[in-house]
């Protein structure tokens, strides 16, 4: 059934304008990052790793939440416009389908969007002069990354399946994202999905993970990714359709 | 004939006012059943109670004999629908939005191509729904709902924004439909004349009551005929007719009996012509579905 849904759904993404935000902010996470490394390379010692900071930062801390809210938001877009609620909901699939099949598309593109900011950093680095070795932990910070941020687009669909309006569920995660960074600083990281992306993602903390909060960190990204989805879909079954 | 949908006690309260309130509605196999009331009579919700888009408060729904609550997919299977107004994808051309429609039911290709050319958008399926027209948008939404050509078809309001010559293909399109693929017809609509031109049954709703159910027959039966006469000198054919026995009244330029039948009229005929009062016409009016429509409801507002 899943198949069925996803199908549909990836058949909707044709022609959708979303792929400009979806290249433009991580462009603009890497431009401003790299801005401010180059300019401040006097502290900045630790070449790549400073590079990731400074980058990553902008990225993991302000455009990637943003652009996961965007992504959430216009996939429930399309079917807040032009009553397509009623021919979804009246279509013979379960709802947890037609949910995951939307969370699926969204994580995909997000795959393909942490891809593109990799390549964009590397191409940075060099750019920037730095040695052709870089450290291999990004990769793991990479992976990390799109897994917590599917914790957020968790958060994220909670919002934009019921809000109607495109640009409140951004505003919230937008929010969401300051909140995140109160609470790293609080070190209540570990509890929030817009922080559990900044450990993620390896951008605030020098050192990285113990085995023990690895393990931590994955069972909270599962533990949100599972209560929210339930909520959405619990939600749109025993709701009424609002087309 | 065995009941496609049957609802039991079906009730919707919004706050504290019900929208919808014990309707106990009946739908026939090979039906094409009307479902008229005016604006926010609570049709709507009605239908959508039907097929699951709103829950109801109270009492329950059953289509195809299942109980909707348990058997959600299987009728959606089996059912196709177009609610309130035709749903579409803006960017995606007509084409490309009915692809959606086949991957979610799981439908040949050919029927993409046979429901194209059946509400007749096959020229215009390469273009984007964004851009169609109200008709045409409208057009869509009844091909995506005859898609998977299935047992049941639910109609909100069908021919919604369509030119008369749409309106005349759409109707004629609905009602092939029971006899070409054996479908059941469910349909909506705040225009008397249109369900008296389409339905077989009739489902009258009023303030989210059903006041009438049945078939169009038995609605036509309360219709009673009038007997009009048109004299030369009606005031004075009625003062006679009325010394006469008969109980005539002015209306208009004619004058009216109500219950007459074949024998009495011709006596009529015959004493005001001995009486030397000119008979220009007689003719029989029979009450329209309006005048019932008004009465079952009560009111005299405008559908």
């Amino acid at each position: 059934m899943l198949k069925q849904t996803l199908s549909a759904e990836w058949l909707k993404l044709r022609r959708l304008r979303i792929w400009i935000v979806l290249l433009a902010l991580p462009v603009a996470s890497v431009l401003i990052g790299s801005a401010n490394y180059a300019m401040n390379q006097g502290v900045l010692q630790k070449e790549w790793y400073s590079l990731w900071t400074q980058v990553g930062l902008f990225y993991s801390e302000f455009f990637f939440p943003v652009l996961i809210a965007i992504c959430c938001a216009a996939l429930c877009r399309l079917e807040h416009m032009n009553k397509n609620w009623n021919m979804i909901m009246t279509a013979p699939v379960s709802v947890a389908s037609i949910y995951y099949a939307k969370m699926v598309i969204c994580a995909v593109l997000l795959l393909l969007v942490q891809f593109f900011f990799f390549l964009l950093y590397i191409a940075a680095g060099h750019l920037l002069g730095l040695p052709a070795q870089f450290s291999s932990e990004v990769i793991g910070w990479m992976v990390r990354g799109w897994i917590a941020s599917l914790s957020i687009a968790a958060l994220q669909f909670s919002l934009s399946l019921v809000i109607r309006s495109f640009a409140l569920p951004i505003g919230i995660g937008l929010c969401a994202a300051f909140a995140g960074l109160g609470m790293y600083v609080a070190k209540l990281g570990m509890f929030f999905p817009h922080s559990l992306l900044s450990i993620g993602m390896g951008v605030l903390g020098q050192g990285g993970l113990s085995p023990h909060q690895q393990f931590i960190w994955v069972l909270m990204n599962l533990l949100y990714f599972i209560i929210l989805s339930i909520y959405s879909i619990r939600r749109m079954s025993q709701r009424d359709v609002i087309a | 004939m065995s009941e496609v949908i049957s609802t039991s006690k079906l009730s919707k309260r919004y706050g504290s006012t019900y929208s919808v309130q014990d309707m106990n509605l009946t739908v026939r196999e090979g039906d094409i059943y009307g479902f008229l009331g005016p604006n926010g009579a609570g049709k709507s919700t009605t239908l959508k109670m039907i097929l699951g888009l709103a829950k109801p408060t109270e009492g329950k729904v059953k289509v195809f004999g299942k109980d909707f609550a348990e058997e959600r997919r299987q009728i959606l299977d089996q059912t196709g629908s177009l609610i309130e107004s035709p749903s579409y994808y803006g960017h995606l051309t007509g084409l490309e939005n009915m692809r959606v429609v086949q991957r979610l039911r799981r439908v040949p290709d050919n029927n993409v191509t046979e429901a194209l050319k059946i509400v007749r958008l096959d020229k215009h399926k390469d273009k984007k729904a964004g851009q169609y027209s109200l008709g045409m948008k409208q057009r869509l939404g009844i091909a995506m709902a005859l898609v998977s050509w299935p047992k049941l078809l639910v109609l909100d309001e069908p021919t919604n924004g369509l030119d008369p010559a749409g309106i005349g293909e759409i109707r004629e399109l609905i009602k092939s439909l029971p006899e070409r693929f054996g479908m059941t017809v469910l349909l909506s609509s705040h225009l008397l004349a249109e369900i008296e031109q389409i339905a077989t049954s009739v489902g009258i709703i009023h303030q989210g009551k059903l006041l009438f159910q049945g078939s169009m027959e038995e609605l036509q039966r309360r219709s009673y005929p009038m007997i009009m006469i048109k004299t030369a000198d009606n005031s004075r054919a009625q003062r006679f007719l009325a010394a006469e026995g008969y109980s005539p009244q002015l209306f208009e330029d004619r004058i009216a009996f109500a219950g007459l039948g074949d024998e009495e009229a011709a006596a009529v005929n015959r004493r005001l012509v001995a009486a030397n009062i000119d008979v220009l016409r007689i003719e029989e009016h029979k009450k329209n579905l309006e005048h019932i429509f008004l009465e079952l409801t009560g009111k005299e507002r405008s559908l």
